[in-house]
């Protein structure tokens, strides 16, 4: 079963992180790298840019509208996301244990489907829930 | 020992919490000791793993019950206190309720209030960057007085002269309109520009403290972009931030010498920064609400998609100039406009160009080291010898003087090839 590891967190506390505490959170960012490759759970990571960035669009009647920021202001913004192949639920649990949750929170959610595209190689991954 | 994740849960929490503070007292004195009475109470009942729900309305409830606590002390300790002591409270406030979140336009008004109190126009540049500095990012006294190579005791009296003056200017603490949130947010935007500045102009002060300040900029503007997301040209401002900042480690040669754009080792040059501040400005772009952060966003980031000087698109960068120059018209935008277009028509045009700028920026060390490289350029280098030197009696500090001394040597006929 594949998994979506979503990350939540305040951009505030983010950006008022020193750099030994980045460095602290990354690492155990790699922990859990290293831990989800080495039992083969490793799908994907992802790290998205901050919500400054981000466009969203929404349709009135005729006219596509496009507004800038994320798409609802909150406490807690939506950081990014790992997916993970595990067996079960429990395992999935287990690893993410080691991602650091000092603050923010991190929802486990089921992937119903996934298709992805190896960009570099043209080859394609499709894995559908089972 | 306080842990340190509890401190950036403050420090995170510092410009929403004292802005709310600031709205609440019309002081922000009294706001930012309020703060700090708020700051000791969390360290004494926050732990990692016992934080509140909302850190932020948190601080704000114990900074208001401690400010108060200040005024009732200050009204019985001098006996014909004002009534107007007290602060009005309509007994409503949003952070009343500690579990409901404060409402996002509320944050906008207070922290956009605070930041234009600190940028505000009667105070001086320096006064504004260090206020800024102070009050919102939170730096020490210390910390800034370091980034103006002052002594702390000089640095505190300069921020309690700029609070007094802010005081004698009887603030309004009314809800902006539209035009008047508008100019805000420019004067804002351009003040959090001018603490990136103060940081990227390698002008004075240790590098690390340098650092801390565009970092803090970027911080702020951060901020902004979150609370105020449609405005484009915070996010042209932020952007800007980015892309400069992504050259820190270029700027700089070994010995701490300045490092020109046209020598710069590009690969140092961070594409993670260059490429948010890229992405930034394309949002930034699809409003058409241009403005000068974002054409000098603009300008910077024409620079990131040259993979060498040499392949720099100068025809793209000098449109961009004559479009600040529209938009924001000044002798400096005029020089560095005649910089690139001696890329284009060649030093003697670019010379030409020049003359009009004479008187304005006579003072200004950057007018004379152009002037001078394109004489230099065109063979005529006793004028340009002349011109660096006028640029080194004027220059502020140490790092531009070595850079000037450089050119200086440098201003000379090729010798022979042997």
């Amino acid at each position: 079963m594949l998994f979506s590891v979503l990350i939540y967190a305040s951009e505030d506390f983010i950006d008022a992180l020193s750099p030994e505490e980045h460095a602290a959170l990354l690492k155990k960012h790699g922990a859990f790298h290293e831990h989800t490759k080495a039992n083969r759970n490793f799908a994907a990571a992802t790290k998205l840019m901050s919500t400054g960035t981000s466009v969203t669009i929404s349709r009135d009647s005729d006219d596509f509208v496009v507004t800038d920021g994320p798409f609802a202001e909150t406490k807690e913004q939506f950081m990014g996301f790992y997916l993970l192949d595990c067996a079960t639920l429990e395992e999935a649990i287990e690893a993410v244990k080691i991602l650091p949750l000092d603050h923010g929170r991190i929802e486990i959610r089921p992937v119903e489907f996934f298709e992805g595209a190896d960009f570099k190689n043209a080859e394609r991954l499709v894995i559908n829930a089972s | 020992m306080p842990s340190a994740w509890l401190s950036t849960h403050l420090r995170a929490a510092r410009p929403r919490a004292l802005a709310a503070l600031n709205r609440v007292f019309g002081d922000i004195d009294l706001a930012e000791d309020a703060f700090q009475e708020a700051s000791l109470k969390a360290l004494r009942s926050w732990s990692p793993d016992q934080l509140p729900a909302d850190t932020v309305a948190w601080l704000i409830v114990a900074g208001r019950n401690a400010g108060i606590d200040t005024l009732r002390k200050r009204r019985r300790e001098t006996l014909t206190a004002p009534e107007d002591l007290e602060p009005t409270f309509d007994g409503s406030h949003p952070e009343d309720g500690l579990s409901e979140d404060i409402d996002h336009a509320v944050y906008r008004d207070d922290i956009l209030r605070l930041l234009f109190t600190c940028c505000h126009p009667v105070l001086r540049k320096d006064q504004q960057i260090a206020l800024s500095l102070k009050v919102v990012a939170g730096l020490s006294v210390e910390e800034v007085a370091r980034a103006f190579l002052v002594q702390p005791k000089t640095m505190e009296q300069r921020i309690t002269r700029a609070k007094k003056k802010l005081q004698a200017a009887r603030l309004d603490y009314e809800v902006p309109d539209a035009t008047g949130r508008a100019q805000r947010l420019s004067a804002v935007a351009n003040a959090i520009y001018l603490v990136f500045n103060e940081g990227y102009s390698a002008s004075q002060g240790s590098e690390l403290i340098r650092e801390t300040l565009c970092e803090e900029a970027v911080r702020l503007a951060r901020l902004l972009v979150r609370l105020f997301p449609e405005e484009p040209e915070l996010r042209g401002l932020l952007a800007l931030c980015l892309i400069q900042h992504s050259r820190r480690q270029a700027r700089l040669d070994g010995d701490g010498q300045l490092v020109t754009l046209e020598h710069q080792d590009r690969t140092l040059w961070d594409r993670r920064l260059i490429a948010e501040g890229n992405i930034l400005l394309q949002t930034a772009l699809l409003r058409t609400r241009p403005g000068p952060l974002q054409i000098e966003a603009a300008i910077a980031a024409t620079h990131t998609r040259a993979a060498s000087y040499d392949d720099t698109d100068w025809a793209e960068i000098d449109r961009l100039y004559r479009a600040l120059e529209h938009v924001r018209p000044s002798p400096v935008v005029a020089l560095n406009r005649a910089v690139v277009q001696a890329k284009l028509e060649g030093p003697e045009a670019a010379l030409m160009r020049l003359e009009p700028l004479a008187a304005p920026l006579e003072r200004y060390p950057g007018y004379h080291t152009v002037r001078a490289s394109f004489l230099a350029e065109i063979g005529r280098f006793e004028d340009a010898q002349d011109a660096y030197r006028l640029a080194l009696a004027l220059a502020g500090t140490e790092v531009e003087r070595a850079y000037i001394r450089r050119k200086l040597a440098g201003a000379a006929p090729e010798p022979p090839p042997v």
